[in-house]
């Protein structure tokens, strides 16, 4: 489905180009406009997809905004399927009878109609054959003809939440210009490239041409900004329809955004409602509330995933570049902004890691022209060549994670318990450390069995506190619970038990591979190593769990399992002594065994002793073995088997008439 | 003179029974007793006649085989020949002029567990009194338990004195009442029920028979194998002596006579697939042979091969094959051939770290049965090929070449570590270089240069410069 749509679509805008350009004409685009025609790069490769990541654009950006004024985020967000007939009457279009039906796509022909009941009748024939025979039946879906390309669905997203809301002025900027946004500084940040919303907002013209619609209010403020605007493509600038202060009698804070846009519910319904689940799992200190309506009532959903705690990670701190990480553009850029004067409190303030002496240090290795004192503005541009040499080749103190805010072990666990309702849940949360002088911090969770999960194994990824759900094959977190994690020697059975492994990674900046930042490669060793480690962390907490609970089954097994192979052994030996004493009598050599040897063999031969009293014996032995082993258990581990739970129970009324018994061991209180 | 023409009378006589039709088993016994007269006093006479012996096939064969690679170094085989039989004596007189070690020899250390052929009445013995252990320990209440010789690997030791894997004598205990042994001390005390009634009755079953006279408790043939193995390292004889065999699966033919239950085998007779070698080895004796050497193959694809083309007419050998890994009837007949007939062993594997392997396991024993290894390994076998080296000298192109993946690496690393290589300075040399170049090849690489390459071409120039390790 997806790759049968997005062709057409790239063809229709490229196929517009090149028949204009009879000479070549330099020509210059705007962010906008490269944003448009490469779509897939932002993740809206076709309509299904679009729909997938607007709502998660939205869902993301709530999320930031709540959790940036340490507000614990409500987010509420709606789908509502729009009908044709609908939509047309939004955009103010009379709907159109079909008169030549043999120029539209899905025209069938006579022979393809023939072609199809045949199908149909002969798929209606199996199934009753197999009705016939008792089979269960498969439910055949109901043949639906033949969707045409023109067929598309519309759908309004619509998101809403208490976070932070947007100052008035700002909101044109902020959703009509491509490549604006508040997040450009260095910390761990969901989005990154302010391209989120706007893409929606290009993807709507594209596909539906209305606007979209925000409404605001921020704390403090009398009343709500409301905008409805869309964008201008070629200029990457805003237009506005509406932009004006209305009433805010409920002093209602937050924000609201309603977009129209093409989508595909039917294909990326379950890719949403997962989306939605492990977000829900990483962020248990939210609230999201998820309906998808539509004019058939039985299609209809809607998932409330309520808040588990009210612990919200720290809010992440921006800061300042790590000398191995700049590269010369950067070095000039940070010249620019700064506004220090010279070298060595440039060096000593707009980094990290680097002290006062060391930045002396620094600039007497840079050479003879450096000096301390120098001015930032004097420097050459073979100068910031050589102290960007210089960086590279210098050894500096790795950046702590102070700056980072990971999910948190407390956190993960709730969320993982949350959703899933594992009977076995480990959580491990590593340190900090470093890849390419960027901090990042490792932690993961690993559950056994749940509701709702499939045997085997079961991966949850996650970067900067948001899910990957796409390209999962190449996935550092993948490839490492498939091929380096030994389950087996956890006692985790990999192709039976209902495992979930959950791996959330923080850091300023994700190394994410690929175009659309669904996955993050399997060749930084650093990261690997780090995702290894945490991994088998939570499968070393599990084991003793795990083994702790196998010895208690074993237990309750063991004297069932040892009485089952007495005849075995018994009969084994039986069958021995008895073969033994016929030949002995026939031979009749009495003096080839011992006294006691010859007196059991004489019992076994008159039936003195059978298989019967050998196995009575050993059914004895098994019985007290047990009995020990059953007592030793006891001693070491408690008489009771679950660990206890303390229960306080409140007294109803706090005023309640109590009589106390007395004795002189304890005290007695009954409650009227 | 008289020499030479007693091995044409021979050779006619050879001649006369290929083309006829009909075989009589009498007029076959008094042939191999020609063969027995001629052969046993001196090795050389057929050799020189050989040549021409294959003369008739050799039209079929040799057609247009003069442009395969290296063929034009091959000497006249009258010459190579004569460098293997100068190679046969010397080996044969070394070998016999130096006594073979045992382990009592030897003042190692520690105490070793070795187990010898015991009679049937001495099995059944031992049994039975084990036997009445258990019964009177049941009896008095205090349930049974079997002390049961470790085979772990951390208990195997690598002699170089003797050349070979010999078994500590460290054991573990196995009782019936304790979960994790109750099921193979059961399964124990049944496999000596059955090893106790093939005593009394005095017959061979094989390991499968085995297996399913009790499928239920057995449940499948590796748990009741590996009891098999604890068995006869508790009793202190060898598995043959437990009258349990394993099928046949080694293969053997070529310049070989030996009587096998009293019928007389003769390996040059038995058409392209050779006589396959007997599980019970004591039915096998009176080895007879002309070969001037064993060759050893790891493979059936390779063995057919030199099968076809009637190698062992050409240079008189012996051709063995256990098609893998090999078996325990085929070390042990390995073994015989090599006592009784004191001939040099040379093994063409495959250029991995398997083949070498497989070398080592007819060489110096496997861990599995270690306690059996005296009478197991075949001590101075020479790897003839394919080697590592051999890649590149013989010019084997690209694609005939397999990357080694990570587990062959691996495999190739751990076992330059592993003693029995190390203390061969040309095996450590091949196997490094595998492991440098990460490319491994099978015998049949060779067939790139035509199907015939081995038997034509390869073996002869390796026979020719002596490039054996």
């Amino acid at each position: 489905m997806d790759s049968s749509e997005s062709p057409t679509e790239t063809k229709k805008t490229k196929s517009k180009t090149p028949r204009k350009n009879k000479e070549t004409v330099l020509k210059q685009k705007s962010p906008a406009e490269f944003f448009a025609e490469n779509k897939n790069i932002a993740g809206f490769d076709n309509p299904g997809k679009s729909l997938y990541t607007t709502v998660r654009e939205l869902v993301e950006n709530s999320l930031d905004s709540a959790e940036s004024i340490s507000e614990l985020p409500v987010v509420e967000i709606t789908i509502e399927e729009i009908k044709k007939s609908k939509f047309n009457s939004m955009i103010g279009l009379i709907d159109c009878e079909r008169v030549d039906a043999e120029l539209y796509d899905d025209y069938e022909t006579e022979k393809a109609r023939e072609k199809r009941l045949a199908k149909e009748a002969r798929a209606q024939e199996i199934q009753a054959k197999n009705a016939a025979l008792g089979k269960k039946v498969k439910e055949t879906p109901a043949s639906k003809g033949i969707r045409g390309r023109g067929e598309a669905s519309f759908y309004r997203v619509i998101c809403k939440d208490n976070g932070k809301g947007m100052p008035h002025d700002d909101i044109l900027n902020m959703f009509g210009r491509v490549l604006s946004g508040t997040k450009y500084g260095l910390k761990q940040t969901r989005g990154k490239f302010g391209l989120g919303a706007k893409m929606a907002l290009i993807w709507s013209k594209m596909s539906t041409g209305l606007p979209i619609e925000i409404s605001s209010s921020m704390r403090n403020q009398s009343y709500m900004s409301f905008c409805r605007l869309d964008i201008d493509i070629h200029k990457n600038i805003p237009h506005v329809h509406v932009h004006e202060k209305r009433e805010n009698k409920e002093r209602w804070r937050g924000a609201e955004i309603q977009v129209v846009i093409e989508g595909n519910w039917t294909t990326y319904r379950s890719k949403i409602l997962h989306y939605m689940r492990q977000m829900a799992v990483i962020t248990p200190y939210a609230q999201f509330l998820f309906k998808f309506v539509s004019d058939a009532p039985e299609k209809n959903v809607t998932i409330r995933f309520s808040r588990r705690t009210d612990v919200m990670p720290p809010v992440p701190l921006e800061t300042k570049h790590h000398p191995s990480s700049v590269d010369l553009l950067l070095i000039k850029r940070l010249i620019a902004e700064t506004s220090k004067q010279n070298l060595l409190q440039f060096l000593q303030h707009e980094f990290v890691n680097i002290s006062k002496s060391h930045a002396e240090r620094l600039i007497g290795e840079m050479g003879p022209d450096f000096s301390p004192k120098m001015a930032l503005k004097s420097l050459t541009p073979q100068q910031l060549v050589r102290i960007h040499q210089l960086f590279r080749q210098a050894k500096f103190d790795d950046p702590n994670g102070h700056c980072l805010s990971p999910a948190g072990e407390y956190n993960l666990r709730l969320g993982i318990i949350k959703e899933l309702h594992p009977d076995m849940v480990a959580t491990y949360s590593g340190s900090a450390q470093v890849f390419e002088g960027h901090p990042f911090i490792v932690e993961a969770g690993v559950s056994i069995g749940g509701k709702n999960v499939k045997q085997g194994l079961n991966i949850f990824r996650f970067a900067n506190r948001i899910p990957l759900l796409f390209e999962q094959g190449a996935d550092v977190v993948t490839r490492t619970a498939l091929k380096r994690i030994n389950w087996s020697s956890y006692k985790i059975n990999q192709l039976q038990d209902k495992i979930g492994i959950f791996v959330s990674i923080v850091s300023t900046k994700i190394p994410f591979k690929g175009t659309g930042k669904e996955y993050i490669g399997d060749d930084i060793t650093e990261i690997a190593s780090a995702v290894k480690y945490s991994i088998k962390q939570c499968c070393v907490q599990l084991k003793s769990k795990i083994v702790k609970k196998m010895q208690a089954r074993e237990q309750q097994e063991r004297k069932r399992n040892l009485s089952k192979y007495i005849p075995d052994a018994t009969g084994a030996v039986y069958n021995v002594l008895k073969d033994m004493a016929e030949t002995q009598l026939h031979a009749s050599k009495k003096f080839r065994y011992g006294d006691d040897d010859g007196e059991l063999l004489r019992k076994v031969y008159e039936n003195l002793i059978t298989k019967e009293t050998l196995s009575e014996k050993l059914a004895k032995h098994v019985e007290q073995v047990d009995y020990e082993m059953a007592l030793e258990y006891a001693t070491q581990s408690g008489v009771s088997e679950e660990p206890r739970e303390t229960i306080y129970i409140k007294p109803l009324e706090t005023e309640n008439k109590i009589i106390d018994l007395h004795s002189p061991f304890f005290v007695f209180r009954m409650f009227h | 003179m008289t020499e030479s023409i007693t091995g044409s009378v021979l050779i006619t006589v050879l001649f006369s029974i290929r083309s006829s039709a009909q075989i009589l088993s009498p007029s076959r016994v008094k042939i191999s007793v020609v063969i027995h007269f001629h052969f046993t006093p001196t090795l050389c006479p057929i050799t020189a006649h050989l040549p021409s012996m294959a003369e008739s096939s050799k039209k079929r064969r040799r057609t247009n085989t003069d442009d395969l690679p290296f063929k034009n170094k091959l000497k006249p085989d009258s010459t190579i020949l004569q460098t293997l039989k100068d190679f046969s004596t010397s080996s044969s007189s070394s070998s016999s002029s130096s006594k073979t070690l045992t382990l009592q020899d030897l003042s190692l250390p520690f105490s070793c567990r070795e187990v010898s052929d015991l009679s049937l009445s001495s099995v059944q013995s031992n049994i039975e009194s084990l036997v009445l252990r258990i019964a009177h320990s049941i009896l008095s209440g205090n349930g049974f338990a079997f002390d049961v010789p470790s085979r772990a690997a951390t208990n195997q030791f690598y002699v170089p004195e003797l050349d070979r894997i010999v078994l500590k004598d460290k054991s573990s205990l196995r009782p019936f009442a304790n979960i994790s042994t109750v099921r193979k001390s059961a399964i124990t005390a049944r496999i000596l029920q059955l090893v106790h009634q093939l005593c009394i009755k005095g017959i061979h079953v094989t390991k499968r028979d085995l297996f399913y006279t009790d499928v239920k408790l057995f449940q499948d043939q590796i748990q009741s194998d590996t009891v098999l193995d604890d068995v006869s390292c508790m009793l202190g004889c060898t598995r043959s002596s437990l009258n349990v065999v394993a099928a046949e699966k080694g293969v053997v033919v070529g310049r070989l006579i030996f009587s096998d239950n009293g019928d007389m085998i003769d390996c040059t007779k038995m058409g392209m697939g050779g006589k396959a070698i007997p599980p019970n080895i004591d039915r096998v004796g009176d080895m007879q042979s002309d070969a001037l050497f064993i060759l050893l193959v790891e493979k059936d694809a390779a063995y057919m091969r030199l099968a076809e083309d009637r190698f062992y007419n050409r240079f008189p050998c012996i051709i063995v094959t256990a098609k893998g890994q090999p078996d325990v009837a085929t070390r042990l007949f390995l073994k015989k051939m090599k006592m009784e007939l004191n001939l040099p062993v040379l093994a063409l594997v495959d250029s991995d770290p398997y083949g070498l392997k497989i070398l080592s396991v007819y060489g110096c024993g496997s861990k599995n049965m270690s306690y059996d290894s005296a009478n197991l390994t075949t001590p101075d076998i020479k790897w003839l090929g394919v080697r590592p080296s051999d890649l590149d000298k013989y010019k084997i192109p690209e694609q005939c070449r397999l990357p080694m993946t990570e587990q062959d690496i691996k495999t190739g690393k751990d076992m330059l570590e592993e003693d029995f290589v190390k203390k061969n300075p040309g095996w450590v040399e091949e196997l490094t270089l595998m492991v440098k170049t990460k490319q491994k090849a099978e015998i049949q690489a060779l067939s790139t240069f035509g199907f015939q390459y081995l038997s034509e071409v390869y073996l002869p120039l390796k026979l020719q410069q002596k490039d054996w390790l």
